[in-house]
């Protein structure tokens, strides 16, 4: 007990000196940022062991039932520093399976007893792989509201990385993550018969100082090169493209058969070492009077671990539960964080009884993807096509109506979008114009504004321009089937509301009543005067027209689109309706259409940004936390309503 | 007034009764919050009602169910302690063998009196308002079942298989060893204790809700199981559960 306190005390100081460096840069100088390399032999390996034994909980490898666990050390002569992957990776320390969040009393009033303070302990023994996994733990716990109890755990170890002789499950080098430069306090790299000691951090250069003053006193040798290693199990594609493999991915039959081979028994998230979902439980003690609130590790695998209390199920079948992993190991993460949740230790396949190997599911999804859509040449995704331009038509002063012969047919749904590609001057969105029929001619309608569109309107026929797409999800033209339809346009959100329209009139008696309000601010600027007039008198669909222009050319009214709701007859429970216009529209619209009676879910709404990249990536087209170009630009109200930046300003 | 709980016992080994007299320092506790008003293995007496009874054993012979009977008669609440009383546990070996043949098999020429049946588990009898699996109970998870009932709280029994607290402490798999274990595919709640004895789990706490069975017999398949052999893996203390 009186050692430990000591010890405790030792644990104060340094947390109290020395926060990691990851955690606080700016308290240190930059002379003790500055990285040593020093050599060490294995009799100075063992003092610096021994030394370290005095004062930290040292955890290092140790055999056990002829397998690698990390433990306790109690004897320095045992430590090791060239291993296969242990069973567990060190979350098992940092992130523990059975973690007390705080203690309480039962009787009367439940008191809060704070938790006791972690440890100081060192892990001797971080792989490159799994120094790479605590930095994606960092990057989940710190997040948003700190975890402080894997925070505190975190500040009192100190981590000391090792190089790893990989197995038969490592796919460290298609990740990147054999290797690493940074999120460690020492690291340890073989030369020779000698090791080089790498500092990572502050606190690092003061282990040694303090427990092998003579490698210290030593003489400063040069870096040591990152070595290549060599995994028998690898990717056949690289990493950059698993996020465009698993966005068209997720249908694929391949989780079909996972989820007939899975077993269920959690194995793979439980021993992955940046798994780190939880449960949390109250532990009573036998005289029913205290007790603590513990933190278990839990699994995606498990049967009830999406189960809610009516007993709806949320990932009922294994199939979905494999799918899940795999998509926060490769994709969900990777969009927050930009670096897989995966950095291919191999436990997962190591430990699956049914043999699932992330490899080869990922390397089969890749096999089966076409090879255009994700070649692998870099930037690839960000080449345009050539289209040829078949047709031009002025549709008014401004505005151009272009019919693109596109190289490959492509479906899309009414709403997508293209971008448009004139080299020098860059690249911009432009809204489908035309109906999703299959085709291989598209239109688009481009208003002459700014340099890019000024160099489109000087086209010529027969010239070729370059295309990306289609990117994006349209109106739900499948779920309309049926329906009575609500279209409301406002100035330029004609424009895929008319590629809506007449893929409905391809079909139309697979539709209810469908009524059109076209709001603009005058004649001049309402587009597809032609196609306007043949849908009103076709009598196929019911037109109706606002213009803020008094004494116009077709003798409407001069109001506003929302005068038109007025007299409006629908029947709300059978109606979706659909809404293209700027966000100011939006603002005046939604209300009526939740007065007229139709629900979140059936009021589809364009919420176009500026889409630059149109992969997800740029960021420049974020509504609060999702990209318009993956997600909408067609949007359900009900999906976007608690987001702040969608219509509100 | 404390909850009044006892232990009654049928056909078994009162290896379950023996493993919650083994608690020793913890049933001292317990009992601050219990008492214990009839347990033959430690007293006599009879009580006219009680508020949990556990039971230990299978139903064999006519007059254990006219006893088990009047137990839950007497009880507010029925627990199953162990395997032979939640599905039949290793008794149930007997159930497809013929009755007189195995009786005159154990106990000869003077079996004329002993007049039992094909086993069954406590279920088949009488109502069972809660379990407590394996061969024998886990001594920790009998004080879980135990604390909830005086907490009137819903017991929970882990619903994930064996594999789960083998991995967790990190012992070999059996099946690296060539063993065929029931691991994959049998209730946690042990701490895969077999395991960490250096055997194979053989299924005593009965099947997870969702066993995954047709990925394990191609598992099982792999090490070169036919049908017949599966089965035969699943006898021993699931034929219950079948």
């Amino acid at each position: 007990m009186i050692k430990y306190r000591s010890v405790y005390e030792i644990f104060l100081f340094v947390v109290l000196i020395f926060v990691p460096a990851d955690l606080s840069r700016t308290t240190q100088h930059d002379s003790q940022d500055e990285t040593l390399w020093l050599a060490m032999n294995q009799a100075e390996i063992l003092r610096f062991a021994r030394a370290l034994m005095q004062s930290y909980d040292l955890v290092a490898p140790r055999r056990k039932k002829g397998r690698i666990t990390l433990g306790t050390l109690s004897d320095a002569a045992d430590l090791e520093l060239e291993f296969p992957p242990s069973v567990h990776s060190p979350k098992k320390f940092l992130f523990p399976h059975w973690d007390e969040l705080f203690r309480f009393k039962l009787d009367g009033n439940v008191l809060l007893e704070a938790e006791s303070a972690a440890p100081p302990r060192i892990i001797f023994g971080m792989h490159p792989c799994d120094l790479h996994a605590v930095k994606i733990l960092d990057d989940c716990l710190f997040e948003g509201e700190t975890d402080s109890a894997y925070r505190a755990k975190r500040e009192a170890t100190l981590l000391i990385g090792v190089d790893c002789v990989p197995d038969d499950h490592c796919f460290c080098t298609s990740l990147g993550t054999d290797r690493i430069s940074s999120g460690f306090d020492l690291f340890f790299h073989r030369r020779d018969d000698k090791y080089l000691v790498q500092t990572g951090s502050a606190q690092g250069r003061q282990l040694l100082a303090d427990h092998a003053p003579e490698t210290m006193a030593g003489s400063h040798e040069a870096p040591l090169a990152l070595q290549v290693k060599q995994c028998s199990s690898h990717l056949q594609f690289p990493t950059e493209s698993l996020p465009l493999l698993m966005k068209d991915a997720y249908e694929d039959p391949i989780w079909k058969k996972l989820g007939q081979d899975c077993l269920g028994c959690g194995s793979c998230t439980l021993l992955c070492p940046s798994c780190y979902c939880f449960n949390v439980q109250d532990k009573l003690e036998l005289d029913l009077k205290e007790g603590q609130r513990v933190r278990t590790w839990d699994s995606c695998q498990f049967d009830q671990f999406a189960k809610v209390n009516n007993g709806d199920n949320f990932r009922s079948s294994q199939s979905d539960r494999q799918r899940h992993r795999f998509y926060r190991k490769y994709k969900y993460l990777w969009d927050q964080h930009q670096r897989t949740a995966c950095v291919g230790c191999g436990r997962c396949s190591r430990e699956c009884l049914a043999k699932i190997k992330p490899t080869e599911v990922l390397n089969e999804l890749f096999s089966q993807t076409p090879q255009q859509q994700l070649a692998t040449s870099p930037g690839s995704e960000y080449q345009p096509q050539m289209a040829k331009v078949e047709r031009i038509e002025a549709i008014s002063a401004e505005d151009r109506l272009f019919r693109l012969r596109v190289p490959n047919n492509f479906s899309f749904q009414p709403g997508s979008f293209l971008q448009i590609s004139v080299f020098g001057l860059g690249e911009a969105p432009f809204s489908i114009a035309s109906p999703s029929d299959d085709s291989n001619e598209i239109e688009l309608v481009v208003r002459r504004a700014g340099a890019l569109t000024q160099a489109l309107h000087r086209v010529r026929t027969g010239d070729s321009i370059g295309i990306r797409g289609p990117f994006g999800n349209g109106y739900p033209v499948d779920k309309m089937q049926g329906k009575d339809l609500l279209l409301i346009a406002g100035g330029r959100g004609l424009i895929a509301l008319r590629s809506l329209m007449l893929s409905l009139l391809a079909q139309r008696d697979n539709y209810g009543r469908i009524t059109l309000l076209c709001g603009a601010r005058s004649i001049e600027s309402l587009l597809f005067h032609e196609d306007l007039l043949e849908w009103h008198h076709s009598g196929l669909i019911d037109c109706r027209f606002a213009v803020n222009e008094q004494n116009n050319s077709w003798g409407i009214p001069a109001v506003d689109v929302s005068y038109l709701f007025r007299d409006l007859d629908i029947n709300a429970s059978r109606t979706i309706a659909a809404v293209s216009g700027p966000a100011e529209m939006y603002r005046q619209i939604n209300p009526l259409l939740f007065r007229l009676g139709l629900a979140d879910e059936d009021i589809y709404l364009n919420l176009e940004r500026h889409m630059k990249c149109g992969l997800g990536k740029c960021g420049k087209c974020r509504i609060n936390n999702i990209c318009v170009c993956e997600c909408g630009p067609i949007f359900p109200y009900s999906s976007v309503k608690h987001l702040a930046e969608a219509i509100e300003r | 007034m404390k909850t009044r709980i006892g232990f009654f016992d049928f056909t078994g080994c009162e290896g379950c009764q023996l493993t919650v007299m083994n608690l020793e320092d913890d049933l001292l506790q317990v009992l601050q919050l219990v008492e214990v008003v009839e347990f033959r293995e430690l007293m006599s007496e009879e009580v006219k009602e009680l508020d949990i009874a556990f039971i230990e054993g299978s139903i064999t012979r006519q007059q254990d169910r006219d006893r088990l009977q009047k137990i839950r008669k007497r009880t507010k609440t029925l627990v199953a302690l162990g395997a032979c009383a939640d599905n039949g546990g290793v008794n149930l070996l007997a159930s497809n063998q013929d009755v007189a043949a195995l009786r005159q098999q154990v106990y000869g020429s003077d079996a004329e009196h002993l007049l039992t049946e094909t086993p069954l588990p406590l279920h088949k009898v009488v109502q069972v308002d809660y379990r407590i699996p394996g061969c024998p109970i886990d001594g920790r998870e009998f004080l879980a079942i135990l604390q909830a009932l005086l907490l009137e709280r819903e017991p929970d029994l882990p619903n994930f298989a064996v594999c789960v607290e083998c991995k967790l402490a990190e012992y070999p798999c059996s099946f690296d060893f060539g063993e065929i274990c029931l691991g994959p595919v049998t209730r946690a709640g042990c701490r895969a204790i077999c395991i960490e004895g250096g055997d194979r789990c053989r299924g005593c706490r009965g099947l997870v809700d969702n066993p995954r069975t047709s990925p394990y017999h191609k598992v099982l398949e792999e090490h070169g199981l036919t049908v017949q052999d599966i089965l035969e893996q699943y006898r021993t203390f699931n034929i219950g559960e079948e």
